[in-house]
This record gives C-alpha cells, structure tokens and sequence, in this order.
C-alpha cells in the first residue's frame, strides 16, 4: 500500500529539458513527507503526474498497486485529495456550504453524515461564520482554508498538498501542522507537502523528498527520514 | 515548404487580410464559394510559414464546436427538399445540411484566417493598431486580452481537474450533468477574469499608464512597396468578390 513512482520521465511538448529522468519515489500511508526543491524543478509537474492529470513519457505511477493511468480522474480524487497552489482555481460553487458538501455528495454520503463533517470541518477551520458566504469573496487565506476543509472532509487516505501555508497565518499555520499530524494517525494518511517553507517542512514532515533542480535529469535525492514523530 | 513568409508581412497587412477574409465568410452565402475561401486560407497558412502543428492544434479545440453546430443545423433547419424522413417526420432537409455546411465553413475560415495573426509578435500588433489610428487604450485592451486566453484555458483546465477529483466522475455522467459542470467551471473563470483585470489596471495605473496623453515608441512600422501592394489589392479584391 503506497502511492508509488516508478522510473518517471516527463518532458513537456515545448520544452527543452525533460523535467522528470527517471524519477522514483514512495509514499507511504501514514507518512508526512515534503517534497522541496527550487522553483520551476517540477514539484507541481510531479503532483500532477502522481494524481493522473499528466502522463509520463516514461514510468508509471501505482496508487496502492493500481496503475493510475487506468484509473478516472473520479476514481482517483476518492483516495487522493489534492489542494493546488491557486485556491481560487479549484473553488467552483455557489456557496461555502456547497463547496464542502460537493466532494461529499459524489461520496455518496448520507446527508446526517455530510452534515456532520461539514460542521466539523467548517469549525476546526473557522470558517463557521462565512457558512452562507461566496468563496469568491474570502480573503485568499479563507479560501485556502476552505478548500484544505473540503478535501479534507472526504477523508482521502493520501493527500497531496501544493505549497498549503503560502497564505496562512503563523496561528492557522500551525493548525494546520496539528490537523495533518492527527489525519496521518487516526486515519493513516500519507501526506505529500509541496513547500518551500522550510520551519514548517522541519517542524512537522518526517522525510524531505529533494527534486533535482530545474530541467536536471539527474536521479533526485529521497533524503533518509528526518524525524521521527 | 516556404513559398512566400508572412513574418517579413507588416503587421497591417495580415491585420487587412484576416479582416477581409472573415468579411467574405460571412457577406457571401455559396458552399462551393465558402470551400474555394477555406482552401485558400489553409493555402495562406500553410505555405506562409505558420507552424502547422501548432496551428492545427488551435483550431482542434473548435471542432467539437462546429460539429455540435452541423448536427444542431442539420435537424432543426425545415428548409428545402426532405432528405431523411422517418415515420413520417422530416428529420434532414437539404436547407438543412446546406445551413449546416455554411456555417461550418464559416467558422473554420474565421479560425483559419485567425491563425495568420500567428506568425507575427503581439507587441507588432499592438504597434499596427496604434499606427492605424486606434487609440492605444483600445488597442492594448484587444491585445491584452488576446494574451490572456491561453491563461484562461489553464485555468479552465485546472477547475475541471479540481471538479473531477472531488469525485465528479463525468465519463458516466449524463448530458445534462455534464452540461451542469462545464457551467460550474464558468464561475472561477469569469470571477478569476474580473479579478484579474482590477488587479492589471491598477499595476498600469501604478506603472503611470495613461499619465501623459502623447505615448513615445522606440520603433515604428515602416511600410515596404510589397506591403503597400497587398493592403490596396487585398481590400480591393475582397470588394470585387462581394460584389460579383
């Protein structure tokens, strides 16, 4: 059981290098693991590959044994959650509360259920108060937290997150780290942090995975574990 | 094969010809005209030295586009000889399929003729348009928001990769929940836009656009007698067309 790459080359159509040469890497359920390295290296190229959304050239990636590549973006999305760099882009409904419950409903959920971990989410967030609210008129933070609240409540046992403390506060940062720490024991839940911040990947990740730097084709470097937690 | 290269053009010049064939797709009414029209700009594309890979890429994205509208044509158009009848009921007429064909004509021309404009740089453009008298608050906006439609279409794509993996799963789905999602993926698109465009005109304005009345430009167009000859036949040519 793990979300795998497996010997990854990914070149894209205009470019000049390939972003990806032979790239492997596991992660495992109940593990916090960052992904770092210099920007334009292929971290969000990476995500995108482990979710399905690219295909490699080359490789494959494995979602507990699966072959992603015969897997829909659907299937997909109910074991992975994945937040993206731009909260805006991936907030899509009317309402905060629909927002939440849309992930939920594909779920199939009863309403006592969705209901409940909306309430949750929305509270542990603290996003309560902005229930009835367009999510277009959150500040980018709230909407960052909306959408961390959204993915989170379908309780997806891997979680891949794009730089998820850019617009955060140090408090909410921090909340963050905890709620990640709590999901990766209660629900052993593998979590990939995409991020350049370096306190919070020290703080709370137990393994740093390091891509090469931009356009290298070398092998990256899967840094033994940090810390344990 | 590069028989003639529309990048030596002056801007202007491809600015004239896209207008005047997009003038004759849609003023003259004839499939057979409509057809010898497409083959020519698809000769003009070509043979100009547009990178045909990437041109043809564009206009891929329209053809489920035109398509949609050849069969919506087809079907409701009541003109003409009944070609297809069943049960009793006129299902295709030939009004119909020589609606269909026209329209569908139409709009790879327009798309065809656009992708002249590809073989030239934005900020040429923008020059041409200023030189042709347009104000540069018009002309800039046409050509900013030229620039920003591949941005919009990475975010369109990432709003339907975020519905999907929220476990959409819109290869089952019906038409009408398709129809519901692709709506859905207009929200962020349109709100992201707006944003967008108060954000870049208050760069501009931080940037003194629009300070002084009179612009300064370090380069100016500069028309060669080629260029003179192609905007009088062009314009010309596309008048005797309309005419007969």
């Amino acid at each position: 059981m793990a979300l795998e790459a497996k010997n990854l080359y990914f070149k894209y159509p205009k470019g000049k290098k390939a972003v990806l040469s032979d790239f492997s890497a596991s992660f495992l359920p109940g593990e916090l693991a960052a992904l770092t390295g210099a920007n334009g290296c292929g971290k969000t190229t990476l995500t995108k590959i482990l979710l399905g959304i690219l295909q490699p050239q080359q490789g494959l990636v494995l979602l507990d044994g699966r072959n992603i590549a015969e897997l829909t973006l659907a299937e997909v999305g109910r074991s992975v959650g994945y937040v993206m760099q731009n909260p805006a882009q991936q907030l899509f409904c009317t309402s905060v509360e629909k927002e939440m419950d849309y992930g939920l409903l594909n779920l199939g959920l009863s309403e006592e259920e969705r209901e409940k971990r909306i309430n949750y989410y929305l509270e542990y967030f603290q996003l309560s108060r902005h229930r009835k609210s367009f999510p277009f008129h959150l500040s980018l933070g709230e909407q960052q937290r909306l959408l961390l609240a959204a993915v989170l409540a379908m309780k997806p046992r891997y979680l891949i997150l794009d730089e998820p403390t850019a617009y955060l506060d140090v408090y909410r940062r921090r909340l963050l780290g905890e709620h990640l720490q709590k999901i990766r024991t209660e629900l052993v839940c593998g979590i990939i942090v995409v991020s350049h911040d370096r306190d919070f990947v020290g703080e709370y990740c137990q393994r740093e995975v390091v891509m090469p730097g931009a356009g290298m084709v070398e092998n990256h470097v899967d840094s033994p574990q940090r810390r344990a937690l | 094969m590069t028989l003639f290269s529309l990048v030596k053009w002056d801007p202007r010049c491809k600015i004239i010809l896209m207008a005047c064939l997009s003038t004759l797709a849609m003023l003259r009414g004839e499939v057979w005209f409509l057809f010898g029209l497409l083959v020519f700009t698809c000769l003009l594309v070509m043979l100009g030295g547009a990178e045909l890979s990437g041109a043809l890429g564009q206009v891929k994205g329209l053809l489920g586009l035109i398509f949609s509208l050849f069969i919506i044509q087809c079907f409701f158009t009541r003109s003409g000889e009944p070609w297809l009848v069943i049960g009793g009921f006129t299902l295709i007429t030939s009004g119909g399929i020589e609606l269909a064909c026209i329209l569908s004509l139409r709009l790879f021309i327009l798309a065809f003729s656009a992708l002249l404009l590809l073989t030239g740089e934005v900020r040429d453009y923008l020059l041409a348009l200023v030189q042709m008298k347009i104000p540069y608050e018009i002309a800039f906006m046409t050509m900013a928001s030229v620039h920003f439609i591949p941005i919009l279409r990475e975010e369109a794509l990432n709003v339907f990769y975020a519905i999907q993996l929220r476990g959409c799963e819109l290869q089952k789905a019906s038409w009408r929940k398709k129809l519901h999602t692709y709506l859905e993926i207009c929200l962020p698109i349109l709100v992201g836009a707006l944003k967008r465009t108060r954000a870049m005109a208050l760069a501009m304005e931080a940037r003194a656009f629009r300070a002084y009345p009179k612009r300064t430009y370090l380069r100016r167009l500069v028309l060669k007698k080629n260029d003179k000859a192609i905007l009088v036949a062009v314009p010309v040519i596309t008048l005797v067309l309309l005419v007969y």
